[in-house]
């Protein structure tokens, strides 16, 4: 019989090799052994884990953004099984994001990486998909107050509506946070919009957002500085 | 001795022969909103138009100064042609460029007419290429057509794309064949309508997405084929990282290379030596439309002079909403501190 180690070891593997089957298989073994470990652990010591080493790989090119992609197509097999058995404290606020890439922009490589870091870590997620008009952004944040607003251009030529939706979003609702995505945007093309955060590519989508699920695994240990 | 027209100098410039200066041009879009607004147009109509088409690149071309043009102004035209739409937002506020909205999502799916070339926006297009070959014999004429892999992205999901790199890649090397004969057939038909130049764009490739083993048995050998077959002045253009692959990029048998501001040019004309035309590298939109300082902009200029560069050209399209004075001083910087010979051209 397979112990703790070794399933988490295996859902990192599935991960890390993008084999979506071998992830679903080890999904499964968790929800089979729930004497041994939690789905959530499954989740966060497995499946996050091993898109961090994937980080990691990506940070020394080793592994480009194709690799990547069937890397977080590995990791939404085995998560899509966990997922349902996670629990959830019902009392505790759940945190929400609304995303997508800005109209005039098909692309959505990057926004999607990112919707995958907000779906490790449990919250609700209002995918808007691409070419979304600038209205609907500030609608459906307005609507569903979140907590964040991420948007991806990944042309140069369509970043300039990010800047409309800060201000209108801003405006009604100062709290909350801004993500900007995009292979054109610069650190300072997203301060001179008033953004809150930044991430320059798809690439940097995906150091950026591991960076993120590594900050998520040690803050359910409790390894948060104070 | 006569001052030399704008298609003299790029032309004797792409044949390495001396000129007087610098040309100041670029082989992508560099229509701005100064010169929609003269014409009393909008943005979202020079795309489907042929006299605007051809009208918002000449007026732009002579309200800069510029030695060149180039059109289309975007790159979904032969993805439409092929059936896959076209988003033009009409109704949109500001500058939205038109996008394809129907992607095949599926490599069993695609099917590419053999007629495209007559579809959509594509007359159109030949059209303004007649328009300004009578109205502007004195600019070098750019036409522009994306690389292989690029052009697969605008016509099939870019993620069903580049996994299937990795997990068809049988399947995805037959897709990059028949699409790089589109791409060839693109190039010789604007050869066939007399552009000067052309630039094929495989923007798509850089190593912010590919690997550099990647680019070599998946990319290079395509555009080898494309330049191969173009027998006009070529530029092979590539946006983003390409520090990795810039001796592979001018393996591929371009007259010129163009990169943008991710490239250590410095190091990149080490590594090609003196012989190759390197074009770029300015980030358009950081340096014509964002910097508050015309001296900022002169020494953007001046530092791609400095680096290597045989013209200064913009990493991407030039972001329509330029400052006047930002687009001034990039024309006036080349033509002054151009002055001096580059790497690859000697001057008169």
């Amino acid at each position: 019989m397979a112990t703790k180690e070794e399933i988490l070891a295996e859902l990192k593997e599935a991960v890390v090799e993008y084999e979506e089957d071998d992830c679903r298989e080890a999904a499964q073994k968790v929800l089979d052994n729930p004497d041994l470990l939690t789905p959530m652990e499954g989740v966060m010591d497995g499946l996050a884990a091993g898109m961090e080493k994937v980080g990691e790989l990506f940070d020394s090119h080793e592994y480009f953004v194709p690799e990547v992609l069937m890397c977080a197509d590995a990791l939404y097999a085995g998560l899509d099984i966990l997922r349902p058995h996670v629990k959830i404290d019902v009392d505790a606020p759940k945190a929400s994001v609304v995303l997508g890439s800005v109209q005039g922009d098909v692309h959505d490589i990057g926004k999607n990486l990112v919707k995958m870091m907000f779906d490790i870590a449990g919250w609700e997620v209002y995918d808007l998909g691409r070419d979304v008009p600038l209205e609907q952004f500030v609608e459906k944040q307005l609507d569903t107050k979140s907590d964040v607003l991420a948007m991806s251009a990944m042309m140069t030529t369509t970043m300039l509506g990010m800047k409309k939706v800060i201000a209108m979003v801003k405006e009604k609702n100062p709290d909350c946070l801004i993500m900007l995505g995009g292979a054109p945007l610069t650190r300072d093309v997203a301060n001179l919009f008033g953004a809150d955060g930044y991430a320059e590519s798809a690439g940097n989508a995906v150091s950026e957002g591991i960076k993120m699920i590594s900050s998520l695994r040690k803050f359910q240990k409790g390894d948060v500085p104070a | 001795m006569a001052e030399l027209t704008g298609k003299e100098r790029v032309m004797k410039m792409f044949k390495n022969e001396p000129i007087d200066r610098m040309p100041c041009f670029s082989g992508q879009g560099a229509v701005t909103v100064q010169a929609i607004e003269k014409m009393e147009t909008q943005f979202a109509k020079i795309h489907k138009d042929a006299d605007l088409m051809a009208g918002a690149a000449l007026t732009s071309a002579k309200m800069w100064d510029l030695d060149g043009l180039a059109i289309p102004f975007d790159m979904a035209a032969v993805a439409e042609a092929m059936g896959r739409g076209v988003s033009l937002y009409d109704a949109a506020e500001g500058i939205i460029y038109p996008t394809v909205p129907n992607k095949w999502k599926d490599l069993d799916e695609i099917d590419i007419p053999g007629d495209y070339m007559s579809k959509g926006r594509m007359p159109i297009i030949d059209k303004a290429f007649d328009i300004l070959k009578k109205d502007a014999p004195d600019l070098a004429i750019g036409a522009w057509v994306l690389g292989p892999f690029t052009l697969g992205g605008q016509i099939m999901e870019l993620d069903i794309l580049l996994k299937g790199l990795k997990k068809k890649k049988d399947q995805i090397e037959e897709f990059l064949g028949q699409v790089t004969q589109v791409t060839v057939d693109m190039c010789k038909h604007y050869e066939s309508l007399g552009v000067d130049f052309i630039t094929v764009r495989e923007m798509g490739s850089g190593t912010d997405l590919l690997s550099p083993r990647m680019w070599k048995t998946l990319i290079q050998p395509n555009l080898t084929k494309v330049f191969d077959a173009i027998s006009i002045p070529s530029v092979n253009h590539i946006c983003g990282s390409t520090d990795m692959i810039i001796e592979m990029m001018h393996e591929c048998g371009a007259d010129a290379i163009s990169v943008d501001q991710k490239n250590d040019l410095v190091e990149t004309r080490n590594k090609l030596g003196n012989d190759i035309l390197i074009f770029g590298n300015f980030d358009p939109y950081g340096t014509l439309t964002t910097m508050e300082s015309t001296a900022e902009v002169a020494d953007v200029i001046k530092k791609c002079i400095d680096d290597g560069v045989d013209s200064v050209w913009p990493g991407c399209d030039i972001w329509p909403d330029v400052k006047k004075e930002n687009m001034e001083t990039y024309v006036q910087t080349v033509h002054e501190y151009g002055l001096k010979p580059s790497p690859a051209v000697k001057r008169i």
